[in-house]
């Protein structure tokens, strides 16, 4: 073989070890985020879930019955569709971290959360906040068809209960039937925002980790160089 | 404490000239050069192949890669 011949395959194998390190680092950096904010959902789903017991005993009954305080029937909701809601995004963020059945459980999740405080607060439009808070939220992953998945959840949710139980969702009993398209029309807005930001922060994390390559690269340059040249010093006849 | 800001923001390299598949060599403007298959830029880099330029003069790969 000759030397010329072998230096190429030295520097094809090299490259292809830097280049596999590369993605390496990139994927492990997607999973530290991916379970990261797996994590931070499990949290605030819990956090959701007492907050909507607490509504529910305290906000709810004054929403649906005067001033009359009773174990109203949405404490029950709360309880357990609540944790109906909550169980399976959080067991899979326990079990199953990382996964991209997990996230997108999540991401379903979330949105009958913001669902069901929504319901909780008799249809309310500052609870209508919550599906973009979450929306938000979700785009931590950095994985846009997250956030398609949330956008069809709570744009079908919407358009289902609005028929069925439409004071539930809006606060009036006979709201127009496109009401639900113009929630729909806002919520697309924000994910129109927030994919290309997810996008473009991917982008960012690939740019890191091809840069480490480089600079790794550069640094296999630098040793070859100065082990030439410690071998040229090596040999005093100067013979290679 | 006070912030010197005066201190130049060094821009890394705006032009790559490297091997060209043919023979030769070809002039890639950075983007160019960062579009490249990473192995592509790696080889180049390893192998020293890769001269980088900024504002038309010749600068060191280390100096290139600082930013």
């Amino acid at each position: 073989m000759s030397v010329a011949r072998k230096a190429l395959e030295m520097t094809q194998a090299a490259a292809e070890a830097i280049v596999q390190r590369a993605e390496g680092r990139y994927e492990a950096h997607r999973q530290e985020i991916f379970r990261a904010t797996d994590r931070m959902f499990a949290g605030l789903m819990i956090g959701q879930w007492i907050f909507a017991i607490f509504i529910a005993l305290t906000f709810s009954p004054y929403g649906w019955q005067g001033k009359v305080k009773t174990v109203h029937m949405h404490v029950w909701v709360a309880l357990i569709l609540g944790a109906v809601i909550t169980s399976l995004p959080v067991a899979l963020a326990w079990l199953r971290p990382g996964e991209l059945l997990t996230r997108h459980a999540i991401a379903a999740g979330q949105m009958l959360w913001s669902a069901l405080l929504i319901h909780l607060t008799g249809g309310r439009i500052e609870t209508h906040f919550h599906v973009f808070g979450s929306l938000a939220f979700l785009a931590f992953y950095r994985d846009w068809p997250v956030l398609i998945t949330g956008t069809v959840v709570i744009a079908t949710e919407h358009l289902i209960r609005g028929i069925v139980w439409p004071e539930s969702v809006y606060g009036i009993p006979n709201p127009e039937w496109w009401r639900f398209l113009e929630h729909a029309f806002w919520v697309v807005f924000c994910i129109s925002i927030l994919i290309p930001s997810c996008r473009r922060g991917l982008k960012d994390m690939r740019v890191m980790a091809e840069r480490g390559a480089e600079l790794e690269a550069l640094s296999e340059n630098q040793w070859r160089n100065s082990s030439v040249v410690e071998r040229a010093a090596a040999d005093p006849r100067g013979d290679r | 404490m006070t912030v010197d800001t005066n201190v130049e923001v060094r821009k890394g390299y705006d032009r790559v000239v490297v091997p060209a598949p043919g023979g030769g060599t070809r002039s890639l403007a950075r983007k160019q050069f960062e579009a490249l298959p990473l192995r592509e830029r790696v080889s180049y880099l390893i192998e020293g192949t890769a001269q980088f330029f900024l504002d038309g003069q010749p600068i060191s790969p280390s100096e290139a890669m600082r930013t």
